[in-house]
Protein backbone atom coordinates (compact mmCIF):
# COMPACT_ATOMS: atom_id res chain seq x y z
CA UNK A 1 0.00 0.00 0.00
CA UNK A 2 1.11 3.71 -0.58
CA UNK A 3 1.98 5.93 1.67
CA UNK A 4 -1.84 7.57 3.42
CA UNK A 5 -2.79 9.63 6.38
CA UNK A 6 -2.17 6.26 8.47
CA UNK A 7 1.40 6.70 8.71
CA UNK A 8 1.48 9.61 11.09
CA UNK A 9 3.06 8.84 13.95
CA UNK A 10 5.46 6.26 11.85
CA UNK A 11 8.95 5.78 13.73
CA UNK A 12 12.46 4.77 12.19
CA UNK A 13 14.81 3.21 14.17
CA UNK A 14 17.42 6.13 13.69
CA UNK A 15 21.01 6.23 12.12
CA UNK A 16 23.89 4.21 12.77
CA UNK A 17 26.23 6.60 15.29
CA UNK A 18 27.87 9.66 12.74
CA UNK A 19 30.94 10.84 13.92
CA UNK A 20 31.25 14.68 12.28
CA UNK A 21 35.32 15.09 11.27
CA UNK A 22 36.81 18.41 10.35
CA UNK A 23 37.54 17.28 6.81
CA UNK A 24 33.51 16.88 6.21
CA UNK A 25 33.00 20.33 7.74
CA UNK A 26 35.19 21.44 5.11
CA UNK A 27 33.88 19.78 2.43
CA UNK A 28 30.46 21.24 3.67
CA UNK A 29 31.47 24.74 3.64
CA UNK A 30 33.39 24.36 0.59
CA UNK A 31 30.31 23.06 -1.20
CA UNK A 32 29.05 26.04 0.36
CA UNK A 33 31.33 28.39 -0.77
CA UNK A 34 31.51 29.40 2.93
CA UNK A 35 34.90 30.51 4.29
CA UNK A 36 34.09 31.47 7.54
CA UNK A 37 37.62 30.55 9.74
CA UNK A 38 35.14 28.67 12.23
CA UNK A 39 34.24 26.20 9.69
CA UNK A 40 38.05 25.33 8.92
CA UNK A 41 41.35 23.96 11.12
CA UNK A 42 41.84 21.45 13.81
CA UNK A 43 38.67 22.15 15.85
CA UNK A 44 36.09 23.68 13.81
CA UNK A 45 31.65 23.89 14.10
CA UNK A 46 29.90 23.36 11.04
CA UNK A 47 27.45 25.44 9.10
CA UNK A 48 23.89 25.26 10.82
CA UNK A 49 22.88 23.63 7.62
CA UNK A 50 25.37 20.86 8.01
CA UNK A 51 22.31 19.01 10.01
CA UNK A 52 21.18 18.14 6.16
CA UNK A 53 24.21 15.39 6.18
CA UNK A 54 22.74 14.00 9.32
CA UNK A 55 19.17 14.22 8.28
CA UNK A 56 19.74 12.45 4.72
CA UNK A 57 20.65 9.30 6.15
CA UNK A 58 17.60 9.52 8.49
CA UNK A 59 15.56 10.57 5.37
CA UNK A 60 16.38 7.95 3.18
CA UNK A 61 15.45 5.57 5.78
CA UNK A 62 11.70 6.55 5.38
CA UNK A 63 12.07 7.16 1.71
CA UNK A 64 13.23 3.67 1.12
CA UNK A 65 10.64 2.09 3.53
CA UNK A 66 8.58 -0.59 0.79
CA UNK A 67 5.27 -0.02 2.19
CA UNK A 68 5.21 3.92 1.87
CA UNK A 69 6.10 3.27 -2.24
CA UNK A 70 7.89 6.21 -2.50
CA UNK A 71 10.35 7.24 -5.11
CA UNK A 72 13.25 9.00 -4.51
CA UNK A 73 13.22 10.97 -7.69
CA UNK A 74 10.03 12.03 -7.24
CA UNK A 75 10.29 13.61 -3.90
CA UNK A 76 10.47 17.49 -3.65
CA UNK A 77 11.16 19.26 -0.56
CA UNK A 78 9.24 21.99 0.21
CA UNK A 79 9.93 23.70 3.65
CA UNK A 80 12.76 23.02 6.15
CA UNK A 81 12.79 24.48 9.43
CA UNK A 82 15.96 23.78 12.14
CA UNK A 83 16.19 24.66 15.56
CA UNK A 84 19.59 24.60 16.96
CA UNK A 85 20.22 23.80 20.90
CA UNK A 86 23.74 23.95 19.97
CA UNK A 87 26.33 23.61 16.89
CA UNK A 88 27.56 20.39 15.39
CA UNK A 89 31.37 20.16 16.34
CA UNK A 90 34.07 18.25 14.35
CA UNK A 91 34.42 15.00 16.98
CA UNK A 92 30.54 14.88 17.46
CA UNK A 93 29.34 11.12 17.44
CA UNK A 94 25.69 12.07 16.69
CA UNK A 95 22.17 9.80 15.94
CA UNK A 96 19.41 11.03 14.20
CA UNK A 97 15.42 9.28 14.60
CA UNK A 98 12.96 10.16 12.21
CA UNK A 99 9.24 10.45 12.83
CA UNK A 100 6.47 11.24 10.15
CA UNK A 101 4.37 14.02 11.93
CA UNK A 102 1.68 14.08 9.04
CA UNK A 103 0.71 12.89 5.86
CA UNK A 104 -1.68 14.70 3.47
CA UNK A 105 -2.88 13.14 0.48
CA UNK A 106 -3.88 15.66 -2.53
CA UNK A 107 -4.31 15.64 -6.21
CA UNK A 108 -1.58 13.86 -7.95
CA UNK A 109 0.84 14.37 -4.53
CA UNK A 110 1.19 13.18 -0.58
CA UNK A 111 2.91 16.22 1.37
CA UNK A 112 4.94 14.29 4.02
CA UNK A 113 5.90 16.30 7.14
CA UNK A 114 8.78 14.94 8.95
CA UNK A 115 10.93 15.31 12.20
CA UNK A 116 14.39 14.10 12.60
CA UNK A 117 15.55 14.69 16.19
CA UNK A 118 19.01 14.66 15.95
CA UNK A 119 21.40 14.38 19.14
CA UNK A 120 24.24 13.46 21.16
CA UNK A 121 25.77 10.37 22.34
CA UNK A 122 24.87 11.30 25.54
CA UNK A 123 20.97 11.89 24.62
CA UNK A 124 21.77 15.40 24.40
CA UNK A 125 19.78 17.36 22.03
CA UNK A 126 21.62 19.07 19.06
CA UNK A 127 19.24 19.57 16.50
CA UNK A 128 15.56 19.34 15.28
CA UNK A 129 15.00 19.45 11.99
CA UNK A 130 11.48 19.59 10.46
CA UNK A 131 10.65 19.15 6.88
CA UNK A 132 7.41 18.83 4.77
CA UNK A 133 8.15 16.72 0.89
CA UNK A 134 5.68 16.14 -2.25
CA UNK A 135 5.69 13.06 -3.50
CA UNK A 136 4.25 13.17 -6.67
CA UNK A 137 2.70 10.27 -7.59
CA UNK A 138 1.93 10.68 -11.15
CA UNK A 139 3.82 7.90 -12.90
CA UNK A 140 7.36 8.16 -15.08
CA UNK A 141 6.42 8.48 -18.64
CA UNK B 1 30.86 37.98 17.50
CA UNK B 2 31.56 41.18 15.15
CA UNK B 3 31.19 43.55 18.27
CA UNK B 4 29.57 46.26 15.86
CA UNK B 5 26.34 44.18 15.52
CA UNK B 6 24.10 44.54 18.85
CA UNK B 7 25.31 48.15 18.91
CA UNK B 8 23.97 49.19 15.41
CA UNK B 9 21.02 46.26 14.55
CA UNK B 10 17.43 47.95 14.64
CA UNK B 11 14.40 46.64 12.69
CA UNK B 12 15.00 47.46 8.95
CA UNK B 13 18.82 47.09 9.25
CA UNK B 14 19.81 45.54 5.84
CA UNK B 15 22.68 42.96 5.78
CA UNK B 16 25.46 42.94 2.93
CA UNK B 17 23.78 41.44 0.37
CA UNK B 18 25.30 38.11 -1.89
CA UNK B 19 25.22 37.13 -5.11
CA UNK B 20 26.33 33.45 -6.20
CA UNK B 21 26.45 31.02 -9.61
CA UNK B 22 24.83 28.06 -9.17
CA UNK B 23 26.60 25.96 -11.90
CA UNK B 24 26.30 22.07 -11.96
CA UNK B 25 29.84 21.44 -10.84
CA UNK B 26 28.41 23.10 -7.26
CA UNK B 27 25.37 20.84 -7.56
CA UNK B 28 27.70 18.32 -7.88
CA UNK B 29 29.73 18.74 -5.15
CA UNK B 30 26.91 19.41 -2.42
CA UNK B 31 25.28 16.28 -3.10
CA UNK B 32 28.58 14.55 -2.39
CA UNK B 33 28.81 16.71 0.54
CA UNK B 34 25.23 16.14 1.80
CA UNK B 35 25.30 12.96 0.43
CA UNK B 36 21.56 14.15 -1.17
CA UNK B 37 22.07 11.74 -4.41
CA UNK B 38 18.56 12.46 -5.91
CA UNK B 39 18.94 12.50 -9.35
CA UNK B 40 16.62 15.21 -10.36
CA UNK B 41 19.98 17.10 -8.89
CA UNK B 42 22.21 16.04 -11.99
CA UNK B 43 20.33 14.32 -14.14
CA UNK B 44 18.31 15.60 -17.24
CA UNK B 45 16.47 12.59 -17.33
CA UNK B 46 15.35 12.26 -13.83
CA UNK B 47 14.41 16.04 -14.04
CA UNK B 48 12.28 15.77 -16.84
CA UNK B 49 10.55 12.46 -15.50
CA UNK B 50 10.01 13.90 -12.55
CA UNK B 51 8.33 16.75 -14.57
CA UNK B 52 10.26 19.50 -14.33
CA UNK B 53 12.01 21.89 -16.79
CA UNK B 54 15.94 20.64 -16.10
CA UNK B 55 18.64 19.59 -13.37
CA UNK B 56 17.74 21.45 -10.70
CA UNK B 57 19.44 22.85 -7.49
CA UNK B 58 19.01 21.00 -3.95
CA UNK B 59 16.68 23.21 -1.96
CA UNK B 60 18.88 22.81 1.08
CA UNK B 61 21.85 24.74 -1.15
CA UNK B 62 19.56 27.70 -1.61
CA UNK B 63 18.77 27.74 1.82
CA UNK B 64 22.67 26.56 2.88
CA UNK B 65 24.17 29.49 0.86
CA UNK B 66 21.15 31.80 1.92
CA UNK B 67 22.35 31.90 5.57
CA UNK B 68 25.97 32.72 4.21
CA UNK B 69 24.31 36.16 4.73
CA UNK B 70 23.72 36.27 8.20
CA UNK B 71 26.46 34.32 9.09
CA UNK B 72 28.99 36.72 7.36
CA UNK B 73 27.23 39.56 9.44
CA UNK B 74 27.13 37.92 13.01
CA UNK B 75 30.93 36.54 12.36
CA UNK B 76 30.18 33.36 14.88
CA UNK B 77 27.78 30.76 13.15
CA UNK B 78 27.02 29.05 16.49
CA UNK B 79 24.75 32.11 17.35
CA UNK B 80 21.92 30.80 14.79
CA UNK B 81 19.47 29.38 17.11
CA UNK B 82 16.77 28.03 14.34
CA UNK B 83 16.06 28.84 10.61
CA UNK B 84 13.10 28.05 8.19
CA UNK B 85 11.70 28.29 4.63
CA UNK B 86 10.15 27.13 1.63
CA UNK B 87 11.11 26.51 -1.59
CA UNK B 88 8.35 27.78 -3.47
CA UNK B 89 10.13 26.90 -6.96
CA UNK B 90 13.37 25.20 -7.85
CA UNK B 91 16.24 27.34 -9.09
CA UNK B 92 16.72 25.27 -12.77
CA UNK B 93 20.58 25.03 -13.18
CA UNK B 94 21.70 25.01 -17.19
CA UNK B 95 24.63 22.99 -18.38
CA UNK B 96 26.52 25.39 -18.89
CA UNK B 97 29.70 27.32 -17.90
CA UNK B 98 27.72 30.32 -16.19
CA UNK B 99 25.04 28.33 -14.15
CA UNK B 100 22.35 30.55 -12.96
CA UNK B 101 22.75 34.19 -10.96
CA UNK B 102 21.25 33.83 -7.12
CA UNK B 103 20.94 36.80 -5.86
CA UNK B 104 20.82 36.49 -1.65
CA UNK B 105 19.53 39.94 0.09
CA UNK B 106 18.14 39.70 4.10
CA UNK B 107 16.94 42.13 6.84
CA UNK B 108 16.32 42.44 10.31
CA UNK B 109 12.95 41.69 10.56
CA UNK B 110 12.34 41.73 14.75
CA UNK B 111 14.26 42.39 17.71
CA UNK B 112 13.48 40.68 21.00
CA UNK B 113 15.79 41.45 24.25
CA UNK B 114 19.18 39.81 22.59
CA UNK B 115 17.23 37.45 19.95
CA UNK B 116 17.97 39.11 16.44
CA UNK B 117 15.28 37.75 13.45
CA UNK B 118 16.71 37.86 9.86
CA UNK B 119 14.55 37.75 7.21
CA UNK B 120 16.44 36.26 3.94
CA UNK B 121 15.55 36.99 0.02
CA UNK B 122 16.54 34.75 -2.51
CA UNK B 123 16.00 36.00 -5.84
CA UNK B 124 16.80 34.07 -9.36
CA UNK B 125 15.41 34.73 -12.46
CA UNK B 126 14.01 37.49 -11.09
CA UNK B 127 11.37 35.25 -9.29
CA UNK B 128 11.78 33.99 -5.49
CA UNK B 129 13.27 30.61 -4.86
CA UNK B 130 12.91 31.04 -0.94
CA UNK B 131 9.75 31.88 0.57
CA UNK B 132 9.23 32.91 4.60
CA UNK B 133 13.09 32.42 5.20
CA UNK B 134 13.88 33.24 8.66
CA UNK B 135 16.56 33.13 10.81
CA UNK B 136 17.10 33.80 14.43
CA UNK B 137 20.35 34.61 15.91
CA UNK B 138 20.75 34.92 19.82
CA UNK B 139 23.41 38.01 20.04
CA UNK B 140 24.29 37.46 23.75
CA UNK B 141 23.96 41.06 24.48
CA UNK B 142 20.58 42.49 24.90
CA UNK B 143 20.04 45.19 22.02
CA UNK B 144 19.67 48.56 23.06
CA UNK B 145 16.40 49.65 23.10
CA UNK B 146 15.49 51.89 20.06
CA UNK B 147 11.91 54.04 19.56
CA UNK B 148 11.25 51.50 16.50
CA UNK B 149 10.85 48.60 18.77
CA UNK B 150 7.22 48.05 19.65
Amino acid sequence: MAISEAHAGRRYPGIDPYQISAAKIAEFATALGDDNPRYRGQSPIAPPTFAAVICAPAWNQLFSDPELEISLERIVHGDQRFTFFRPFRAGDVVIAKVTVDKVRVRTGSELISATVDISGRDGDQICSAQATFSHVRRAPR
Amino acid sequence: MKATVAEAVEVGTQLPSLTVCFTRERLIRYAGAATDFNPIHYSEHSAKQAGLPGVVAHGMLTMGTALRVVTNWIGDPSRVTSYSARFPRPVVVPDDADGVEVEFSASVSAIEGSLVTVSIEAISDGRKVLGAARAEVDLGVRVPHRDHES
